[in-house]
């Protein structure tokens, strides 16, 4: 029932598949174009593990099928450090400040990030407490994510981190 | 990022070292379980009562059989009779247990009890096929409320006899009577805490692949230790244990429920056997809030006694804990844990304690870090409302009564043997990290204002690394590979407790060797000695001895290669950054690799007696039954009282873990502890209707914390070192033992001017409003 | 946590939605930014055989004036509207409100419409279309209708719109003069739904009067919730002389379906509604007397 052609330029690649309407965004890049980086921590759109950018934009994957995604472009957690795996600023600041435990909730974490400060590069400490409320941790208590976060704007700013 | 050493070479432990953990998992690489994708794989989904309790009359699976893409329908009839022993090692074969069908078996007990287990293609199918298993069940009356549950007429397992699964007892009540009769004050509430649960951020998790021809099982496994789950296997399904390999490379959080097998995962053990492909189920969010276990769910009838000037002379409490329909494991000694230490890091002379544990129909209880904390939660808030009543100053009566360095070591009332701790010290840094009389003078401003301003605090003394049964030995095994670099194989149970950066920094400690030359392999049962996994704040302490033990054999062998290759005495052999030099001579000396080249490749060239090869193992045991662990938590908040919010303004650690192995990992165990303390006193609460209903069955309705509710966690550290390996102490769960009554005072002293007294948990808003309307509960 | 199967339309213009509206009949849902239906679907809370994804219909989306209203397309996303320059000129109270729904990532997908058509009683948007006096753009293969959100929310979840109806777009009224606008709202935590809240917006004459109020409360009931009474009694008062506390008790006074639950009581809610009511008339008042 349903199945559809799509076409999804994820992390500058291709990925082409028939697939069941039904089929979410979140699983069609696990399963489909096996990126498991994107984890599902509540498959209902509360807990952000699974936050990919669609056209740059941050969102729940699991909150939008794959269907709808046809013709944008994609990036996952895999397509944030470069391609020699050199980390980004927002990747070494969260193993700077010991910003991950479990790492299970870190790529929606990363995602988001990297997202909300591309929009807004020197968010104050309520702003960046606000852009993360949309992404649940359970290991850190938020204190090293929340530090990662200040050191990307201090750096940002000129400023030695902490 | 190291600390040099009185010889000048590089120390790892103790320096904020970056986590080896953390390339892979930053970058999309790591590997959970339903990372793991094999040929053939097949998907499992549970279907599960909708009733608390109820008659299974039949259950109808041909229109799911009937699906295409759907493999097997079982029910108990197919999976329970497989069933070769279920028993988990911490009990042991003989321990009192609860009956645990994998399946329900005529009868269902909680809603969400598993009741029959499809396997299909996917787990889009396997959904479509668990709404087309058609079960007929018959209601039964349901026992939901556990403060009833003895007396009920209605039994959760008919079996048993009785809803009281068991009860312990320390000194009789009545061996304190009189010290309560000629007391000055006594002090007496109930303390209530409602169930909240440990949530880990990836769910349970379990993909077994079976071979037929040679009865070999490779399980992929989330889980806090993968030699219980092997053991386990093995006699769940009566196959030699080397046939089972359990593989847990990365686990999303487990914080105490995924140190045991339950139910659900025996079933799949069951059915992999049974179905044509790996069988892999991952337990999505519901079922994680509906079936994973439930924690926390608990009261206490608690009792002090004062002399005039405020000296604990006795303390009492009358414990009860919901342990649901199937608590894994046997609930009955952890309750205990919270009689024998409810009288804290004080001096109390006299105590008694009984505990309860109950069955009812709602899900079983689990271990969540610090299974026992419902102690140092009814302490503090009692110790709080004495003030009160007393007109002390809280901080002045735990002053009073605080263990001093120079009482040590002091053994409890109930026998619990306290050492090296410092609860005064942790006490005082804390009070002079906020600035307590600053605080209270503030308080008193913002009163006069209209603002509500509270302070809470909180000491415990929790043990760490239980040196008994099969927690007491910990094994590692050490390669020196032949080309001088180090591998290190340690049981493990890596689920963010950052044990394998542990392991490279410890090891490159012991051997002397650049932290760039360390690698670790843990989670593989094929290649790792058994351990008791990540529990009870264990790892720290076990895996510094397994280390200990094992590098001590190699820094012999290696040194003693070096001398004769050297020409020099062994004990004039130094070792560091990954070289073996002459004391006093650095300049003459080998790197690790051409002695290593020398060990692998020209055996013959070794002094005599020295085996080839730079590998050795050896096993620890615990040099202590305890290794005590101290802190205080003190917490500042404000009380909207319009809306009943509850602003967190500091919250202060002081704590003694001994000396630390990695500042950022301590403080990041202690943070994630508080964070959770704060949710279950402020957000979570893990609820059932009063028909045996569970209503936060989502993370819209479970409230876990984010960034926007959590303030910002000082930390302060005092380091006495334990009698174990390196003076380590654990850390990992100490952050929910100290937290919530931290929260909860500052809650009730902010309320003060109101004149309500804080008995109940959680303190949601709602509750804070019918608190201040004076309509208690 | 898997959605059942369906059937997925995408069509691109609104006369082919309405058309599949139409030919589809009760089995059909429309899919807009799926925030709220898709979570639904997982769950299997609901379950649809056909979903019809408005998303790729260029028609609504936009933000423009038209006369005295500012028009909005149903499938303008939050984000979008929240980033508008025209929204936070003209319509103040919607970019308000804006920062309230959700979390960043779900309003880069969720859209005005989809919110205001879901009509959920602790939501933002339709609050603030009940207080404006919002009026409904509604199009179906029988023809075009234009729905007044009074008569829009009719009960939980559930609007006027048949269920071959399709929203295009929201006219917002634009109150010009001095004016002064607030939404004020309490949740458990940051980007939760509202245990109650309230968008207000004031008007005053040229001696601060009260010209006009609107007061649209938030998760006060099984809809949004308008208070009318209070906004009647206070029409034509000094604006200095209103206690803002009174406004508030009035205004939850006559409320017959406060929700209560596990996370607050109706007492409860209702005591925080009148709390909520006050701050923003307070900050309302304000800001229609200072500018």
């Amino acid at each position: 029932m349903g199945e559809t052609t799509v076409n999804v330029t994820v992390n500058g690649r291709s990925c082409e598949a028939v697939v069941e309407a039904r089929l979410t965004l979140a699983d069609f890049l696990r399963e489909t174009c096996h990126l498991t980086g994107t984890h599902l921590g509540c498959e209902h759109g509360v807990c952000g593990a699974c936050t990919v950018l669609v056209d740059g934009a941050a969102v729940r994957s699991c909150l939008m099928f794959a269907v709808q995604a046809g013709g944008t472009e994609v990036t996952t957690i895999e397509g944030i450090a470069a391609p020699d795996g050199e980390l980004s600023t927002v990747q070494a600041a969260f193993r700077d400040c010991h910003g991950l435990q479990c790492g299970y909730c870190t790529p929606g974490f990363i995602v988001s990030v990297t997202a909300f400060l591309e929009d807004n590069p020197s968010p104050t400490d309520q702003e960046i407490r606000e852009a993360l409320s949309g992404n649940l941790c359970r290991c850190t208590g938020y204190q090293g994510i929340l530090n990662a976060v200040h050191q990307v704007t201090g750096a940002a700013r000129g400023e030695e981190p902490a | 990022m190291t600390v040099p050493t009185a010889e000048g070479s590089t120390r790892y432990a103790g320096a904020r070292i970056n986590r080896v953990e953390d390339a892979r998992l930053l970058s999309g690489r790591g590997t959970f379980v339903d990372d793991v994708s094999l040929p053939g794989m097949l998907h499992a989904c549970f279907v599960r009562s909708p009733l608390p309790r109820a008659t299974i009359r039949s259950i109808d699976t041909k229109a799911a059989l009937a699906m295409p893409g759907v493999h097997a329908v079982f029910t108990a009839a197919d999976l329970n009779p497989d069933v070769n022993e279920q028993w988990h090692t911490s009990v042991g074969p003989e321990g009192p247990e609860t009956p645990r069908p994998p399946l329900a078996e005529g009868e269902v007990r909680f809603v969400g009890d598993a009741v029959a287990l499809v396997v299909a293609e996917s787990r889009y199918l396997a959904e479509d096929a668990v709404d087309l298993v058609e079960v007929d069940y018959d209601p039964l009356p349901a026992v939901v409320d556990y403060t009833t549950a003895e007396q009920a007429a209605t039994l959760v397992h008919e079996s048993h006899g009785s809803n009281l699964i068991g009860q312990m007892s320390g000194l009789p009540a009545s061996a304190l009577q009189e010290v309560f009769d000629s007391a000055a004050h006594v002090v007496g509430e109930t303390i209530y805490q409602q169930a909240y649960v440990p949530v880990p951020m990836e769910g349970r998790a379990l993909a077994v692949d079976y071979s037929a021809p040679t009865g070999e099982l490779t399980i992929y496994s989330a889980t806090q230790a993968p030699h219980e789950v092997r053991l386990f296997c093995s006699r769940l399904l009566g196959v030699p244990e080397q046939k089972v390999r359990v593989i847990a490379r990365d686990t999303g959080g487990g914080f105490g429920q995924k140190i045991m097998v339950q139910r659900d995962e025996m079933c799949i053990m069951l059915a992999a056997r049974k179905v044509p492909g790996p069988l892999k189920w991952i337990e999505d969010r519901r079922e994680n809030l509906i079936a994973a276990g439930q924690s926390r769910h608990e009261h206490a009838a608690v009792k002090m006694a004062f002399d005039a000037e405020g000296t604990i002379q006795a303390a009492q409490i009358d414990f009860v804990s919901d342990c649901g329909a199937y608590p894994t494991p046997w609930p009955v000694s952890t309750s205990s844990v919270v009689g024998a230490l409810f009288p804290g890091p004080y001096r109390v002379p006299r105590a008694s304690f009984t505990t309860k544990t109950m069955y009812t129909n709602t899900v079983g209880r689990t271990a969540y870090r610090g299974p026992w904390q419902f102690e140092t939660l009814a302490r503090e808030m009692l110790l709080d409302i004495a003030a009160r009543q007393m007109g002390i100053d809280p901080m002045e009566l735990r002053r009073r009564n605080l263990l001093r360095r120079d009482e040590l070591p002091y053994t409890n009332a109930n026998g619990m043997p306290f050492d090296h701790i410092s609860p005064m010290e942790t006490f005082e840094q804390a009070l002079d990290m906020l600035d307590y009389p600053a605080f209270r003078k503030e308080q008193a401003e913002a009163r006069a204002a209209g603002r509500y301003l509270g302070v809470g605090i909180s000491n415990y003394v929790e043990p760490s690394s239980p040196g008994f049964g099969y927690y007491a030995t910990e094994a590692a095994t050490i390669r020196v590979e032949p080309s001088g670099k180090v591998n290190v194989y340690i049981a493990g149970g890596s689920t963010g407790n950052s044990i394998e950066t542990t392991v490279v920094q410890l090891a490159a400690d012991a051997l002397g060797v650049d932290i760039e030359d360390v690698a670790t392999i843990q989670g593989d049962t094929a290649v790792t000695g058994f351990g008791a996994g990540a529990a009870g704040s264990r790892s720290a302490s076990m895996t510094a001895g397994a280390i200990r033990e094992t590098a001590a054999i190699l820094r012999e062998r290696i040194k003693a290669i070096a001398a004769h290759k050297l020409e020099a005495a062994p004990e004039d052999i130094e070792l560091g950054n990954s070289r073996a030099s002459v004391r006093g001579t650095p300049t003459i000396g080998m790197s690790l690799g051409e002695l290593a080249r020398a060990a692998y490749f020209d055996p013959y060239s070794l002094p005599p007696g020295v085996p080839a090869g730079l590998e050795a193992s050896a096993r620890y045991t615990a040099d202590t039954r305890f290794v005590w662990v101290n802190a205080t938590h003190l917490c500042t908040c404000e009380v909207d009282v319009a809306t009943g919010a509850v602003k967190l303004l500091r919250f202060i650690v002081s704590e003694d873990c001994g000396p630390m192995i990695n500042p950022n990992v301590v403080e990041g165990q202690i943070a994630g502890g508080v964070v959770q303390g704060i949710g279950g006193v402020l957000y979570e609460h893990l609820a059932y209707d009063e028909d045996g209903n569970p209503i936060t069955t989502t993370f819209m309705d479970y409230l876990l914390p984010t960034a926007t509710e959590v303030p910002v966690i000082e930390y302060g550290h005092i380091e006495t070192p334990s009698p174990g390996p390196g003076g380590y102490k654990g850390v990992g769960e100490g952050g929910a033992i100290g937290a919530p009554p931290a929260v909860v005072n500052a809650v009730a002293d902010a309320l003060a001017p109101f004149g309500v007294t804080v008995t109940r948990l959680p303190l949601g808003p709602t509750q804070i409003h019918a608190l201040i309307a004076g309509n208690r509960g | 946590m898997k959605p059942a199967p369906f059937e997925y339309h995408a069509p691109t213009t609104i006369a082919d939605a309405a058309g599949l509206l139409a030919d589809l009949g009760d089995g059909a849902k429309v899919l807009a930014g799926g925030q709220s239906l898709i979570p639904m679907l997982a769950l299997r809370l609901a379950v649809f055989d056909h979903l019809v994804d408005v998303g790729r219909i260029a028609e609504l989306h936009g933000i423009e004036r038209r006369g005295d209203a500012l028009w909005v397309g149903a499938g303008t996303t939050e984000a979008a509207v929240g980033a508008s320059v025209e929204v936070a000129s003209s319509v103040p109270l919607l970019a308000k409100a804006t920062p309230f729904v959700g979390h960043f990532q779900i309003r880069n997908r969720g859209t005005l419409g989809g919110s205001i058509a879901h009509a959920d009683p602790a939501a933002e948007y339709p609050a603030v279309a009940l207080a404006l006096d919002a009026s409904m753009d509604v199009v179906s293969s029988r023809g075009s209708r234009t729905i007044a959100a009074r008569d829009f929310f009719d009960g939980l979840w559930s609007t006027s719109m048949e269920t071959d109806e399709l929203l295009a777009g929201v006219s917002f009224p634009i109150w010009g003069g001095r004016c002064g606008f607030a939404v004020e709202e309490f949740a458990r935590r940051y980007g939760d739904f509202a245990l109650a809240g309230v968008a207000v917006a004031i008007e005053l004459d040229g001696d601060d009067r009260v010209r006009r109020s609107a007061l649209g409360l938030i998760g006060m009931g099984s809809t949004p919730e308008r208070a009318v009474t209070t906004e009647a009694q206070l029409a034509g008062q000094p604006v200095t002389e209103v206690d803002a506390e009174e406004v508030g008790r009035s205004a939850v006074a006559g409320l017959e379906a406060v929700p209560s639950d596990l996370h607050g009581s109706a007492d409860y809610r209702r005591q925080l509604g009148a709390a909520m009511v006050a701050r923003a008339w307070r900050t309302a008042s304000a800001e229609a007397r200072h500018g």
